[in-house]
């Protein structure tokens, strides 16, 4: 059933939703196991007017910035339905925010209300409080702790205004009348992984630009497990989505995930690549404890399953194809993938069936499709889900491109490519030095399909700029809308993005070869002795890796070590793992002779999320370099002193 | 049709013997004593589906019979197959078909234990025409007197297929682990069996196919298509829910050929055994097709009410019992809006 909401802005979408799925469930929150609260659409939206009248009587003008530091919880979505609702601009960051993050955010954006979700928030922004001279009023949300003094609870502004439309009050309304499609929704700070925060100005318009692209279709009767950071623009993108849909968001955690994919039963997930690679973890490990008939069973179906969707694919032009094929070529090929996709439907069908499908269980059983991003997913996690019948659809995009820029679809699902670009948005792939456009441009063979180099971007969803940052604006905006995105990616001769890299992580060795880093790290993470890893080796003869091993599977292998700091001192460890990254790389073919790791450090500590991860579990490169500068520079003149 | 040698040496009839040990004892080890206790919870659903099972299915195996004017033997046997209890593979379609694998379960177990009953009496009363004819032709050529039906045997023959059945219970019972493995592996050994006897049959007789009369494929294939037709709108005419016609459906149309191997080699003999052993393997092979096809309909056509029962069945796991999803206006239609298991209120929810 198609009856998604189509409006104009974020607040004039709230109230259709509201006026057309009343008494559905809008959000849930989980109390116990089998114990959870739903939130229904007149509900939050009832709740979000009390709140923008509040809002508005304290102060809080069109247009104005509203600072909101929180997690994933329902007064996240209160807060944001309060925002809208006032015609203001919801300028989130995560519970996690650093001191000097928050004190950079609130005074760049000018901030002068802003929302804080637990007592050590609340700490946290009264200590800093000396250096926010324009901050007026601090708003707590956890409803079940006290606010104290200078502090207003989120109840009490909702109060407020409760009594204030009781009278009769009706600026909210005249609030929403007055957004106009390129008024901003949010800004939000990026920390990427290098440089200060920017603020990240997005309209209306591109957020609703975005609600044509999902490539999926929910209804009143789909389930969506959030897992995402709230705040981030890929997951915020699938709320907004879901509110038009009038589809349940459940809210779950990294620590209950496996319980409520289970008992919530979701048809649809958005999450980051980290995610997919725990579950097919978690799978492998399932297959390996299992009965050895159990064990062979599953062989034999993943066997299956691999070379009936890869003839599959194949069949309806959905392999990767990265080099031209002559037409003849590909009819051979073509003619050879039709008859074994006959010769192994019948026994495809039965493993489906018997095997596969218990396999499938472990993501809830009814997962529709699921879309992957705000990273790269490795390739064979990406084969692994989809051969045995869980399409992932992975996208890609930045928060300056609020986000999607391309995304496969059910139709075009090539696996190892980002799929086809999505509606009414143009891309270019630019030659790094020189800017010269590869493509489109008829000038090279394929009109430049096939060419590595910079990926631009020009559509509706491209961001009005950074706040209060001409000159970087400036930097990564060309004339015509085009924005350039950073990221190294080719179009593949059937016409889907295929990311190849971030052109800044990039290494150069001292031999003057390029390369980048994250294929290799991704190869290297999915040994289940490696939880964490960065490649390192700028201006050096090789390439090195720090690593933080996994302590259970060292653990149960009997490598007797209490903590990751004992361990990292285990020669029994280090052999292990050489051993490990020796057999990982010689086993993946295309890979160059110096992109092989010759030489590891195993690190005392795991990377933590804000310290040396985004919250979407990017390295931040330099932050890991600074900290472990001694180690790096150890491990590199170990080797060279040995060679000697 | 004569089939002049045995279909089957005795060492396949030993193998075949062991192959139906372990698809029998692969479907004790998928259930539970609970499922048992399950029965007497949806008592409507399984009376209807045993009315469908063992009133509509052995009438459409006898008219069958006599549309399509088969010789004695194969009218025997696919009255036989018409009697038959539910299968387990019904179960595993039932599930992809969005049926409610519950009911399956229910009418698998119950049908099992009714085939005691049942099955000899059915017999008796559809086969009484065609074993006169038989006799007749038997008093003709002067090889025997009288042929009946060896009803002690039939009963015995199900008594010991039950045998492997109540084994798997056990091991359910001590090894949850260990009775998946069996019950996989049983699946994956009924395909063989098929496999295995079709093979065997072609390697012996590989003019079989071609002597086998159009009626006799017609019969094999028909009695199932016509089981799930009768099965699909039997369970419409007493206005069950979507999710109980699709496993009735199923469960009328697919029976447990295994069992009919039993009793087909240990109640009867030549010169009709073959023959009806020949049958039995027609419609096994045939019914793996036919019900795969069947079951990606009932999957496409029950997509949208299995969406609406399932988030259903998660509000009320999440939010309460008593919860009551409201949907908007016209969201659903009224086949489904005044439909009990959709939950329009709180006492006509049921887990099914």
């Amino acid at each position: 059933m198609k009856s998604r909401i189509i409006a104009s802005n974020l607040a004039d979408l709230y109230r259709q939703a509201a006026d057309k799925y009343e008494s559905l469930p809008a959000f849930a929150t989980r109390v116990k196991t089998l114990e959870w609260k739903p939130v229904t659409f007149s509900e939050i939206y009832t709740q979000g007017l009390d709140l923008a009248a509040g809002l508005i009587e304290i102060g809080v003008d069109a247009r104005e910035h509203v600072g909101l530091f929180s997690d994933n919880r329902y007064e996240w979505m209160l807060a944001e339905y309060g925002i809208q609702l006032s015609g203001a601009v919801n300028t989130p960051r995560g519970a996690d925010v650093t001191d000097s993050e928050m004190v950079y955010i609130i005074n760049h954006a000018k901030i002068r209300v802003a929302f804080v979700e637990n007592s050590a928030l609340q700490e946290k922004i009264l200590r800093l409080r000396p250096e926010l001279p324009e901050l007026r009023e601090i708003i707590l949300m956890d409803p079940d702790i006290e606010a104290v003094k200078g502090v207003r609870a989120l109840n009490e502004v909702r109060a407020i205004g409760t009594w204030q439309r009781k009278q009769g009050e009706r600026k909210v309304e005249e609030r929403m009348n007055a957004i106009r499609p390129d008024d901003l929704f949010t800004l939000i700070y990026t920390s990427g992984t290098t440089g200060r925060p920017k603020g990240v100005m997005l309209t209306h318009s591109n957020m609703m630009s975005q609600m044509g692209v999902i490539p999926i279709d929910l209804s009143c009767t789909d389930r969506v497990l959030s897992i995402l950071p709230i705040w981030h623009i890929f997951e915020r993108v699938f709320e907004v989505y879901t509110i038009s849909c009038g589809t349940c968001t459940y809210y779950t955690s990294i620590r209950t995930l496996g319980e409520d994919l289970k008992n919530v039963e979701p048809t649809f997930m958005g999450s980051a690549p980290r995610l997919w690679e725990s579950l097919h973890q978690r799978i492998l490990e399932g297959v390996r404890a299992a009965h050895p008939v159990r064990r062979a069973l599953f062989h034999i179906a993943y066997f299956l399953g691999h070379y009936y969707k890869e003839s599959g694919f194949y069949l309806t032009n959905n392999d990767l194809q990265m080099n031209p094929r002559s037409i003849w070529v590909r009819s051979l090929f073509y003619t050879g993938h039709a008859v074994r996709l006959i010769l192994l439907l019948p026994w495809y069908g039965f493993f489906n069936a018997a095997v596969l499908e218990s396999v499938r269980q472990n993501a809830g059983g009814s997962i529709k499709a699921t879309v992957s991003g705000g990273g790269a997913l490795p390739l064979e996690i990406d084969q692994f889900f989809n051969y045995i019948g869980i399409p992932v659809l992975e996208g890609y995009g930045l928060t300056e491109t609020s986000p999607v820029i391309a995304v496969r679809t059910d139709q075009q699902l090539v696996a190892g490519t980002v799929g086809p670009l999505v509606p009414d948005t143009d891309v270019r792939i630019v030659e790094l030095e020189t800017e010269k456009v590869l493509y489109p441009n008829n000038d090279y063979p394929h009109g430049g399909r096939g060419l590595r180099g910079e990926i631009w971007v020009r559509g509706p969803q491209v961001m009005k700029g950074y706040y209060r940052e001409p000159e970087i604006t400036k930097s990564v905006m060309r004339e015509g809308g085009w924005f350039c995105t950073g990221d190294l990616g080719m179009i593949t001769f059937n016409d889907c993005l295929k990311i190849l890299g971030r052109s800044k992580s990039t290494i150069v060795l001292s031999n003057g070869e390029n390369l980048e880093p994250e294929p290799i790290e991704m190869q290297l993470r999915q040994s289940r002795y490696i939880d964490q890893c960065m490649v390192v080796g700028q201006d050096q003869k090789f390439l090195g890796a720090l690593i933080v091993p996994k302590l259970d599977v060292f653990r149960n292998d009997s490598v007797s070590a209490e903590s990751l700091e004992e361990l990292s001192r285990h020669p029994e460890a280090y052999r292990i793992i050489r051993h490990e990254i020796k057999n990982i790389l010689s086993r993946s073919n295309g890979l160059r002779r110096f992109e092989h790791i010759k030489e590891i450090k195993l690190l005392p500590y795991s990377f933590k999320v804000g310290d040396e991860m985004t919250n979407l579990f990017k390295l931040k490169r330099h932050v890991i370099e600074k900290k472990y500068e001694e180690t790096i520079r150890e491990m590199f003149s170990s080797k060279q002193v040995s060679v000697e | 049709m004569e089939i002049e040698t045995q279909l089957l040496h005795n060492i396949d009839q030993i193998l075949l013997a062991f192959m139906i040990f372990v698809i029998m004892f692969g479907m004790g080890a998928s259930l539970t004593v609970n499922d048992f206790k399950a029965v007497a919870r949806r008592p409507r659903g399984v009376l209807i589906g045993f009315l469908s099972q063992f009133g509509v299915m052995p009438l459409i195996a006898f008219g069958l019979a006599v549309v399509l004017n088969l010789s004695p033997a194969f009218a025997i046997a696919l009255i036989l197959i018409g009697c038959l209890p539910g299968g387990t593979t019904s179960n595993m379609f039932a599930y992809f078909a969005r049926g409610s694998v519950a009911l399956s379960i229910s009418m698998t177990t119950a049908s099992t234990l009714m085939a005691l009953i049942m099955m000899p009496l059915l017999l008796e009363l559809y086969t009484s025409g065609f074993t006169q004819q038989i006799s007749d032709a038997m008093q003709a050529d002067g090889t025997g007197t009288e042929f009946i039906i060896p009803t002690a045997n039939i009963i015995m023959s199900l008594i010991l297929v039950l045998v492997p059945v109540g084994g798997g219970m056990v091991l359910r019972r001590f090894s949850p682990g260990w009775a998946k493995t069996a019950e996989d592996t049983a699946g994956f050994v009924a395909i063989i069996v098929i496999l295995y006897l079709l093979g065997t049959a072609f390697a012996r007789h590989s003019d079989l196919f071609l002597r086998t009369p159009p009626e006799i494929y017609l019969a094999a294939i028909l009695v199932g298509v016509l089981g799930f037709l009768f099965g699909y709108w039997v369970s419409r005419l007493f206005a069950v829910q979507p999710l109980f016609q699709r496993a009735i459906s199923l469960e009328t149309g697919i029976q447990n050929g295994p069992v009919s191997f039993a009793i087909i080699l240990l109640s009867f003999s030549e010169p009709i055994q073959g023959q009806m052993l020949w049958l039995a393997i027609l419609y096994s092979t045939f019914i793996v097709m036919t019900s795969s096809f069947v079951t990606l309909y009932l999957r496409k056509k029950g997509k949208f009410d299995w969406e609406v029962h399932r988030n259903t069945v998660v509000h009320n796991r999440l939010f309460g019992m008593s919860y009551v999803t409201e949907y908007p206006e016209g969201f659903l239609p009224p086949r489904i809006a005044h439909d009990p298991s959709q939950g329009s209120s709180p006492s006509q929810k049921r887990d099914v």
